[in-house]
């Protein structure tokens, strides 16, 4: 005849512990492995602007940059920033160049987008609309969040690649054409991905779409 | 498939700490020292080693701070003997600090790069010279944003018919930064390196012992010319220089 023997009190907590663990883990799993999970997305319906003619909004995988454009302080600069964004010419472009809390970089349009990715290229496409002068501010300071066009060794090469600070760069005043300043969803970029230690990020993270906010 | 693999893997490995200076300078491992001065020169110190150049060849170590803070009144106050307008005309906003500078394993005090308007000092050159060679290095700099104010072939010609330059700068052993006690037409022996080499110690002199430099002219006849070529089409940039 078999007995059976019943499970004492603490064996069943320590069961129950074990299970409620190994859920716990499991979902963990995925919850942890989505890095948008905790940053809030800017939902567009939700938001109104003062000037929302100069309001861009960048979307990427965890949500939406709301960026506030300068054109008092780099007119040609963010008018060409603006064509740039009606033209859709950002849309997929990968940001290549990222380094960890300091900046991203996006807007190579000929060799940096993600369906046409040239690494060996990336860095030194053009959108074909010329090149820039750069319009330097001895005012503009480049705090958290700051957006400025990109440019070679050489002034006056400015055409579409942009920067996003995501510290203060004091040594940049003076140095970068600045178009603006992120006012919504910093949070948001620092979950891009970044190259570690490498200059370059390998398979990238890119922007899904640029607009004007008027137009959304 | 083999190729893709070597350059993933190359691109891996290649780790250059991309912050923000090295995205401005492309020189890694910098920090800033001074940022605001009144002639917008930027002070930059290296808080690593770093080895830069097309093969690497130039190469320099992370500054002692004890060191730096010691040495630095002397190169501000070097420096400051230039205003913002000039240094923009000869492209120099940047001075990097470092140890033990290198190029191609020859100790060298400075190493300008006026396409990136930088200046490369080494703070542990021989104190003897030390604010001398920071204006020669700045007359390189000169002479590279103006070259045709400070044409070489001209220059040359002032020197006595039998005088030749060496090849290059370092391929000579005239090494020697002394003056001379008799100058016979050259301040040093390395003034007789090459004729950019002569004009920036003339320079040198120029902005560190101009009185020196005033009696020497008044009987080295060859010097005086040189003197006045250097002054005459330094003038062209700025007045108000020497």
């Amino acid at each position: 005849m078999i007995k059976t023997i019943k499970a004492s009190k603490s064996e069943k907590v320590l069961f129950i512990f074990l299970i409620s663990l190994s859920i716990f883990a499991f979902s963990s799993f995925f919850l942890l492995k989505n890095k948008c999970l905790f940053v809030e997305k800017n939902n567009l319906n939700t938001l109104e602007f003062i000037e929302p003619n100069n309001i861009a909004v960048m979307n990427i995988e965890c949500g939406n940059v709301i960026i506030e454009l300068y054109p008092d302080v780099s007119p040609k600069a963010v008018e060409r920033f603006k064509i740039l964004i009606e033209k859709k010419m950002y849309d997929g472009s990968a940001f290549y160049k990222v380094s960890e809390n300091t900046f991203v970089q996006a807007g190579d349009i000929e060799y940096g987008n993600i369906n046409n990715l040239d690494y060996s290229k990336i860095g030194s496409g053009e959108s074909g609309l010329g090149l820039l002068k750069s319009e330097l501010s001895d005012d503009f300071k480049f705090t958290v969040g700051s957006v400025g066009f990109a440019r070679s060794a050489e002034f006056n090469t400015e055409d579409s690649e942009f920067f996003i600070t995501l510290k203060e760069i004091p040594i940049y005043q003076g140095e970068y054409t600045p178009i603006g300043k992120v006012i919504r969803g910093l949070d948001i970029l620092t979950k891009i991905k970044t190259g570690n230690k490498a200059i370059y990020v390998l398979r990238p993270d890119y922007i899904n779409t640029f607009r004007m906010f008027n137009s959304n | 498939m083999k190729i893709l693999f070597l350059f993933i893997f190359l691109f891996h490995i290649s780790h250059v700490n991309a912050d923000e200076i090295y995205n401005l300078l492309k020189i890694p491992n910098l920090e800033i020292y001074k940022l605001k001065n009144d002639n917008n020169i930027r002070y930059l110190s290296a808080k690593g080693n770093f080895k830069i150049g097309p093969n690497k060849n130039i190469t320099c170590d992370k500054v002692n701070l004890d060191n730096l803070n010691a040495k630095f009144p002397i190169i501000e106050k070097n420096l400051n003997k230039y205003n913002s307008d000039f240094l923009k005309k000869i492209r120099l906003k940047y001075i990097v600090l470092c140890q033990n500078l290198f190029i191609s394993e020859i100790n060298t005090g400075g190493i300008p790069n006026n396409k990136n308007r930088t200046l490369i000092l080494d703070i542990n050159f021989n104190q003897k010279y030390f604010e001398r060679m920071i204006h020669h290095e700045i007359f390189h700099m000169i002479h590279n944003t103006h070259i045709k104010y400070f044409d070489e072939d001209k220059f040359s010609s002032l020197n006595q018919t039998s005088f030749n330059y060496a090849e290059c700068s370092t391929c000579s052993n005239r090494l020697n930064l002394d003056l001379y006690e008799k100058t016979h037409g050259f301040l040093t022996e390395y003034s007789k390196s090459i004729p950019s080499e002569d004009m920036a110690e003339i320079f040198s002199f120029l902005m560190t012992d101009k009185e020196i430099i005033k009696d020497i002219i008044s009987t080295d006849k060859i010097l005086n010319k040189k003197v006045n070529f250097i002054k005459s089409n330094l003038a062209k940039i700025d007045k108000n220089i020497l």
